[in-house]
């Protein structure tokens, strides 16, 4: 396999650029076709959701791999704490999509408008959601409390926390990296770390390329994957949860991502940069993937997704 | 027993209590900087609930708050008032918790923090922060005002009675030092938490004060040789306004005393909402008596309270204006 600036380097591969499986294993009793409808439908979402012109909105197509196997992996009593941009997950866990158009929009179910945190911002208590609070960072400590209750019960649960690698120069995470080993609290990190191909600036904060080793330093299990690759996703999110649900301690999984429509060089990003095209390669390869396999799961999602922002829509008018 | 070894029974009598309950803070596994879980650390019974957390100014508050949200009823016990400004992010969304959820969920979160001068500290740890604190929308700010009652408030406090509000109790260190004979302990509040109450009938004029000021505010009535009136406020937020409007216009000459700087300081919030519930009422300008402009050094650190002079001479100046 050649160079590419755009691939990560020191991860290990499990779903190759051309879709070939190479870690077998890895993707045992993973049902590939159900993930991929689900990636499917994360980057409907995302297209519909861009399309509301929300403030200080950006994509999230490139980084589904986090949302959609976070929800799908957490167990029915663990917490997770998205962050703004990870509303894919909601749906998965149960959300009916009426009340995610308007929590989206936020629009309360009785035409109001309260406070809703940042906008797009949702929460869904009793699936276990935490809404994602303005303070950058707040949420990972939130998070940790949340964990640390689940240690307390003996329950065997455990927290989840979602964010992007900016946020590594906070206080919140720093403390909460402390907070989490001191306390070895039940608590699973999810850092998503953009790729920087030409180098990341020294703002991005980054400070040595891998949030991954940083934290091993602070005595932190962690792991670093690639985002492109679904299959090393679920890998590292899976042994994550595990550890922490058997009271082995807390842990970080980094996913390398690749934002597929946020930056003006769109046109160079390489296909195999997305996870979705990725799993889609293998699929095909399997003989388990058509166009129209592909125009159902979109038309069926669109589909729901206009309903539920009519519905939405038409609260807001009604009020 | 002095305050601070009574306050430390009732902690450990609060654990027991409600098995939700948790005790967080940095060294509270060693007794903690006040000596607050002292005897809980002592029953083995409880210590598993008394949870030590690394140094994380910003994040502790956020981690309290996770702990509510789950279910717990966490104390937190904090160095100093100061240590919520460190904070402070944490602290707002502690208050908004409630409208993030349309009221769903709750997080009922007990700080307790010394403030004020007493401990020969000074700089922060004789810093008055509680006008910042009670600025944030959505706390529960209550005040110590007579040592007396220290244990009876952290009770109310923890018990939530008026609701679940995030509750904010701060004890003033020069109270907490004060030695209180057992037979003079108030071992019930008899109201509710920041209700305001008449700490000294008269007619002449009315002092309002909160926190270690109260005291000084009755030294001062007494030495002013007027008949006036001291009123202690409880707490910051929610403000008692009826019992503090009634009071106000009952002597028209109103004065309030505080510890901290004037500038923003909650006299000035105190003052408008007489201005503007009871300007019929008044017969002088409100006259406001604060504690020096910090940051105060260690030696000087008691003059971030109100003295006394100053005191009897705004009571003067308003019953003779």
């Amino acid at each position: 396999m050649e160079d590419c600036p755009w691939d990560p380097e020191g991860v290990e591969v499990c779903l190759d650029p051309e879709g070939q499986l190479v870690d077998r294993r890895a993707a045992q009793g993973v049902d590939l076709r159900a993930l991929y409808k689900r990636l499917v439908a994360a980057r409907c979402l995302d297209l519909r959701v861009e399309r509301l012109g929300l403030p200080m909105w950006v994509s999230c197509a490139g980084e589904e791999a986090v949302s959609v196997l976070t929800a799908m992996l957490a167990g029915q009593e663990d917490w997770i704490y998205p962050g703004v941009r990870d509303f894919a997950l909601a749906p998965i866990r149960g959300l009916d999509l009426d009340d995610f158009a308007r929590q989206i929009l936020g629009i309360a179910a009785d035409g109001e408008r309260p406070y809703n945190g940042r906008p797009g911002a949702l929460a869904a208590a009793d699936l276990g959601i935490a809404y994602a609070p303005e303070p950058l960072g707040l949420h990972l400590p939130l998070a940790a409390g949340q964990a640390h209750a689940q240690k307390l019960a003996g329950n065997g649960r455990a927290t989840i926390a979602i964010f992007g690698e900016g946020l590594t120069t906070t206080a919140f995470f720093h403390e909460t990296v402390a907070l989490a080993s001191a306390c070895d609290l039940p608590l699973v990190l999810v850092c998503k770390s953009q790729l920087w191909p030409e180098g990341a600036p020294a703002e991005a904060g980054l400070l040595g390329d891998s949030v991954a080793e940083r934290v091993k330093a602070c005595g932190l299990w962690s792991r670093r994957v690639d985002g492109a690759d679904v299959v090393a996703v679920h890998a590292a999110l899976d042994q994550a949860l595990r550890r922490a649900r058997d009271a082995r301690g807390p842990g970080l999984v980094e996913v390398v991502v690749t934002q597929l429509h946020a930056g003006t060089t769109d046109a160079d990003i390489p296909a195999h940069r997305d996870p979705i095209e990725r799993l889609r390669r293998h699929l095909d390869r399997e003989g388990q993937w058509t166009p129209t396999f592909q125009d159902v799961i979109e038309a069926e999602v669109r589909g729901q997704l206009e309903r539920a922002f009519t519905h939405a829509h038409a609260k807001e008018m009604g009020r | 027993m002095s305050t601070l070894e009574r306050l430390s029974t009732i902690v450990a009598e609060l654990l027991r209590d409600d098995v939700r309950r948790v005790l967080v803070g940095e060294d509270v596994r060693q007794g903690g900087m006040l000596g607050l879980s002292r005897v809980a650390m002592r029953d083995p019974s409880l210590s598993s609930r008394v949870l030590a957390t690394p140094l994380t100014p910003a994040a502790s508050l956020a981690h309290a708050t996770g702990l509510a949200l789950a279910g717990r009823r966490p104390i937190v016990a904090l160095a100093s008032a100061t240590a919520l400004l460190e904070g402070y992010a944490a602290l707002r969304e502690l208050g908004r918790i409630s409208a993030t959820s349309a009221g769903e969920r709750s997080a009922p979160v007990l700080i307790v923090a010394p403030t004020g001068p007493g401990f020969g500290l000074g700089g922060d740890g004789a810093a008055s922060p509680d006008g910042v604190i009670a600025g944030v929308s959505g706390l529960r700010v209550a005040i110590l005002g007579d040592a007396r009652e220290a244990g009876a408030m952290l009770r109310a406090a923890a018990n939530f009675e008026a609701g679940e509000d995030p509750t904010v109790l701060l004890l003033p260190r020069a109270l907490l030092l004060r030695e209180v004979e057992d037979g003079e302990i108030v071992e019930t509040l008899g109201r509710p938490l920041c209700a305001a109450r008449c700490v000294r009938d008269g007619a002449a004029a009315t002092v309002f004060a909160w926190g270690a000021a109260v005291d000084v505010a009755c030294a001062a009535a007494e030495q002013s040789g007027h008949d006036a009136a001291v009123y202690e406020l409880g707490g910051l937020a929610p403000l008692d306004v009826e019992e503090l409007v009634a009071a106000a216009a009952k002597t028209g000459k109103l004065v309030i005393a505080h510890a901290g700087g004037l500038s923003f300081g909650p006299g000035a919030e105190l003052a408008a909402l007489f201005a503007d519930r009871a300007i019929l009422h008044l017969d002088a300008p409100i006259v406001r008596v604060a504690g020096r402009e910090g940051p105060l050094a260690r030696a000087d650190e008691m003059s971030g309270l109100p003295s006394v002079a100053a005191l009897v001479d705004a009571i003067h100046q308003v019953v003779t204006y």
